[in-house]
């Protein structure tokens, strides 16, 4: 029972049906005031008028003379008029329908309501008392029980409605709470079942478009973030265990093999020098695990300041240009004079980087690259880094994002799979996005950053600073060293 | 030089010790932030490097801010597990002179700890810079070597620079990165040695001896000595 009382849809027809009812109070609380009021005035009005006849006829024929009239009257039983009395000064009754002078009735001329036994009952009567000239009293009444059964029928009428009400009001709420508890009952399985680990579970949505429809909407919609969310998570759980399997496995065979051949000093030191080594790969992976991991949380926005992108791009070129040198690849760079973005400078910069220390990467001896940052629609900065390399399929393009992913072509380069993921994650933490086209042939990387809120620059005039294309036949024909 | 120790792993104090014991250093090991703090008061160091999460909650930050309030200005490096950008930025703040994330090559921590001792000494007005023959002009930004002039480029003449302010001392990677392109992050290849390479070609190209020597497994020193450890 406690149970019933604390449904919130019980709650609610009971509220509703108490709130019927007042409605229904303050609907019909006037309608019998402005009744009984006009009923009222309507009968004394006529006993007024009555009375006033009786005087006249007293003014006519004196006293004799009405006793006689109002004789008359009661003994043919004229409609209307249930009671007359008319008396001397000291209230002796000299003629009418009644046997003595009512107790009830006040010493002074006027219309009263007044209770009288009429014919054994006792019931309310109206009544006008009239003095006429030689004290004597005239008393006019008509009863006002002939009205009870419209009364009846008015009180009767209400209380119907109330009992229709409270019944209507308490169906409607168990029907609506039953409604209700099968809904939530669904919602409850399918939350128990999320709960239970099964993630792909989603809440019934029906075609009506009520305000449980929309809240289950808007929960599907949460835990389909939340099923990516730990699908991610659970991705890279698993890719981090491989990736640091792997260093780690060589580390262990390198000193395992050491323990056990022990050989010469200077070979066991250069044993030593590659198991350090593979220590730092593991380390390197951390690191940016946990710079991707800070970047994800969003804890950096707090730090925004401006930067110029333009500025950043052509410091990154010209960080990598001897290395692109070392390997005959030409880096052509384009901007549109200076563009502020409001954002991390140390995350930007390292997003810039590795798409150039990727493009250099993948790019063969003698190729090229093109970085340009673009002043985009929408407030937005793109940088863009195009190689001639091998590209990436356009069905693994949607994966080079994704933690520790490494394609085909790169196998046997350096790297943890993580520079994409970093671009995409500092984009993102931006505002913006990470796109991989075909650069026909090779790829092309474009990272789009929101510039944000900032005061707009002075707008500079438009600079093409192309840096020489180097394709130095004189440069030394040994690959980048790493 | 003196170094004073707060680190609590003992194991990393015992490689810290040793390492520097090696390199002609002597180290006073400080296992908690109580003791850290009195020997730091009491005795004179030439450095001091700090933990960060000591024994009893203590932050070392906390032992730094109390002994610059003291007025202690000895160069304090610090050395930490917290690692993101925002922890570095804490940790310079409340008055440390260079921060080195655990884990850490000890190489990386000899550089640096040089470095800090020797930027007290530096003349910030001195207009020149030699080392051997090689001479850089500040004011005029010309680079000679043995009189032949050496056309360096903007980037170049930057990295000169920082590696002569610091002339006989180990300079890392890292520590090229912070201070010549200022970027604090790890650029994955070893772009700094294409730079070192470049570089030396130009200044070394037509000399008997090479002046940019590198460190084994630590990083680079210019030197006019023929020897290729660091001296000190």
């Amino acid at each position: 029972m406690a149970r019933v009382i604390r449904s919130s849809a019980v709650t609610l027809a009971i509220g509703y049906v108490l709130f019927g009812f007042a409605a229904l109070v303050l609907f019909a609380a006037p309608l019998r005031y402005a009744w009984q009021a006009t009923v009222e005035d309507f009968r004394v009005e006529l006993l007024q008028e009555d009375s006033q006849r009786f005087a006249e006829v007293f003014r006519l024929r004196g006293p004799a003379g009405l006793s006689d009239f109002i004789h008359e009257r009661v003994s043919m039983q004229i409609a209307g008029e249930r009671i007359l009395l008319l008396t001397d000064s000291a209230l002796h009754p000299l003629a009418g329908n009644l046997p003595a002078w009512p107790s009830g009735v006040p010493d002074k001329p006027g219309s009263y309501t007044v209770p009288l036994d009429l014919g054994g009952q006792r019931t309310m009567v109206s009544v006008v008392r009239t003095v006429l000239p030689g004290g004597y009293n005239l008393l006019v009444g008509r009863d006002v029980e002939r009205f009870a059964p419209l009364e009846r029928r008015f009180w009767s009428g209400l209380a119907a409605a109330v009992a229709v009400l409270s019944v209507a009001g308490l169906l409607g709420g168990i029907l609506i709470r039953r409604a209700l508890l099968a809904r939530i009952h669904s919602i409850q399985q399918t939350v128990a079942a999320i709960m239970r680990g099964d993630l792909s579970h989603r809440l019934p949505v029906r075609s009506s478009h009520d305000e449980l429809e929309t809240l289950s909407q808007t929960i599907n919609r949460m835990l389909e973030q939340i099923e990516q969310l730990v699908h991610g998570v659970a991705n890279v759980s698993n890719a981090i265990a491989h990736d640091l399997r792997t260093p780690l496995a060589e580390l262990r065979s390198r000193l395992e093999e050491l323990s056990l051949t022990r050989p010469p000093t200077a070979e066991t030191f250069a044993e030593i020098d590659a198991a350090v080594a593979d220590v730092d790969n593991v380390i390197r992976i951390f690191n940016a695990l946990l710079r991707l991991a800070e970047i994800d949380a969003g804890m950096r926005r707090s730090g925004f300041v401006d930067v110029d992108m333009a500025d950043l791009a052509a410091k990154a070129v010209d960080f990598y240009l001897p290395a692109a040198e070392l390997r005959n690849v030409s880096v052509s760079f384009r901007d549109p004079g200076s563009v502020l973005v409001r954002g991390d400078r140390v995350l930007l910069a390292q997003a810039v980087n590795n798409l150039l220390d990727n493009a250099l990467k993948y790019v063969s001896e003698g190729g090229r690259i093109a970085v340009e940052v673009l002043r985009g629609q929408d407030d937005t900065i793109g940088i863009v880094v195009a190689d001639d390399g091998p590209g990436i399929p356009d069905a693994e393009k949607p994966k080079a994002a994704q933690r520790f992913y490494r394609g085909d072509a790169s196998r046997g380069t350096p790297g943890v799979g993580l520079g994409l993921s970093l671009v995409e994650a500092v984009a993102k933490l931006h505002g913006g996005t990470l796109e991989l086209a075909d650069n026909h042939p090779g790829l092309r990387v474009q990272m789009t950053v929101q510039r944000g809120a900032q005061p707009v620059p002075a707008e500079k005039p438009r600079i093409e600073a192309a840096y020489p294309s180097i394709i130095s036949s004189s440069a030394r024909t040994s690959t980048a060293s790493s | 030089m003196k170094v004073l120790l707060v680190e609590d792993n003992e194991r990393v104090a015992r490689f810290i010790t040793k390492g520097l014991q090696e390199s002609g250093h002597t180290t006073d090991h400080a296992g908690n932030g109580r003791d850290g703090l009195f020997l730091a008061a009491s005795e004179r160091y030439d450095a001091i490097i700090m933990d960060r999460m000591l024994p009893g909650n203590i932050d070392g930050l906390a032992i730094i801010e109390a002994l610059r309030k003291s007025g202690n200005h000895t160069p304090i490096l610090i050395l930490s597990a917290l690692g993101d950008v925002d922890e570095r930025i804490n940790g310079l703040r409340a008055g440390g002179d260079d921060y080195l994330t655990k884990p850490f090559a000890f190489g990386e921590l000899l550089a640096r700890l040089d470095a800090l001792t020797r930027r007290g000494r530096q003349d910030v007005t001195q207009t020149t810079l030699e080392v051997g023959d090689l001479k850089m002009d500040l004011l005029s930004r010309k680079v000679t070597r043995g009189g032949r002039a050496v056309q360096l480029q903007p980037r170049e003449f930057k990295l000169l620079e920082y590696l002569m302010r610091h002339a006989g001392q180990v300079v890392t990677r890292t520590m090229l990165l912070e201070n010549v392109w200022d970027y604090h992050f790890d650029p994955q290849t070893n772009v700094v040695d294409v730079h070192i390479s470049k570089l030396r070609q130009k200044i070394d190209a037509e000399s008997e001896h090479s002046l940019l020597k590198t460190v084994r497994n630590a990083g680079y020193m210019i030197s006019a000595e023929a020897a290729l450890e660091p001296s000190d």
